[in-house]
């Protein structure tokens, strides 16, 4: 099966990535929550000096904080993003990543180098994308909402 | 004048019309399923849905509860908008405090683009990876909401077909 050995053997980095969209340790939720907005994605990357991935701050996290308080978005954003490491290596198998995405139900995945740099940002919609290529003559040519029948007769 | 002689067959014998007809052929199951089985085939539900008039801190204390990124705003079954992530990151967050208390209705997203539940797996996905809408609500053929699909529950779908395989 064509697709099946491509999510097993394939590298990660044949997923679409998305831009390292990155922001520093010392930055303010409030610039994140702009950066997010101003590129239309739903996470912000906090990088070190080093370019290594420090933490991520999402959408859901946003959602938190602003039902905490929304003074907060003034705070650093080291304060509030999430510190745990979603990253999977380039090289590895994009089943990796369908992986993750499914059972611990991430929505975004840092894909970094060998060195641990980020290299790009994938995730769920990555992942339909790439599922979406696979099947160009049945995905991305249709027809929408096609009723079983007529609202109405045709004809004069 | 010379006159053609008709060709084809006789008056009043039989053609069949489809008898050049061959059936879609498909490279596997999954693609089988794809562009022939109904999105009902997928998990389309739970889904959550709330009335226009719930306040917006209600409706994200909601999302933040059940771990959701989006729910279907509805009139009785009908679909009216949809309320999402985004919605908060550009609608909300930076006047939080001055329209928390305010409907749901001002900050969501009208009139959303829907598939019926017997529209293929393939047509959802075309909204999805073609159009970019990361959810699409799913109407049954009165235009009452009875699901929602995701990016999760299709990837879900791809590999229940591989267990299966």
């Amino acid at each position: 099966m064509g697709l099946r050995n491509d999510i097993t053997n394939a590298p990660v980095s044949d997923l679409p990535l998305r831009e390292v969209m990155s922001v520093p340790p010392t930055a303010t939720c409030r610039q994140a929550v702009a950066t997010m907005r101003d590129k239309r994605l739903g996470y912000v990357l906090i990088l070190d000096d080093a370019g290594r991935i420090s933490g991520m701050f999402t959408e859901r996290h946003l959602i938190k904080l602003l039902l905490a308080d929304p003074k907060q978005l003034d705070d650093p954003i080291d304060k509030h993003m999430s510190r745990s490491d979603k990253s999977v290596r380039q090289d590895a198998p994009i089943a990796t990543v369908i992986e993750k995405l499914q059972s611990l139900e991430w929505r975004f995945v840092c894909v970094v180098d060998e060195q641990g740099k980020a290299v790009g940002v994938t995730g769920q919609r990555g992942a339909m994308e790439y599922l979406a290529d696979h099947f160009p003559r049945q995905v991305k040519v249709q027809k929408m909402k096609s009723k079983l029948f007529m609202d109405q007769r045709e004809g004069a | 004048m010379v006159r053609r002689k008709r060709r084809g067959t006789q008056e009043g014998e039989y053609q069949d019309p489809l008898k050049d007809y061959s059936p879609a052929t498909y490279a596997d199951e999954l693609e089988r399923s794809l562009c022939e089985s109904d999105i009902t085939e997928m998990e389309i539900k739970p889904f959550l849905a709330i009335d226009p008039g719930t306040s917006v801190e209600e409706t994200m204390r909601l999302m933040d509860k059940i771990g959701i990124a989006c729910l279907v705003v509805t009139e009785g079954d009908k679909l009216v908008g949809i309320f999402s992530e985004r919605d908060i990151l550009n609608k909300v967050a930076e006047q939080y405090e001055q329209i928390k208390d305010g409907p749901v209705r001002d900050v969501m997203t009208p009139n959303p683009v829907s598939v019926y539940e017997t529209d293929s797996p393939a047509q959802a996905m075309n909204l999805m990876a073609v159009s970019g809408f990361r959810h699409i609500p799913i109407l049954d053929l009165d235009e009452n909401v009875v699901g929602i699909l995701g990016p999760r529950r299709v990837t879900a779908f791809v590999q229940k077909h591989f267990e299966e395989a």
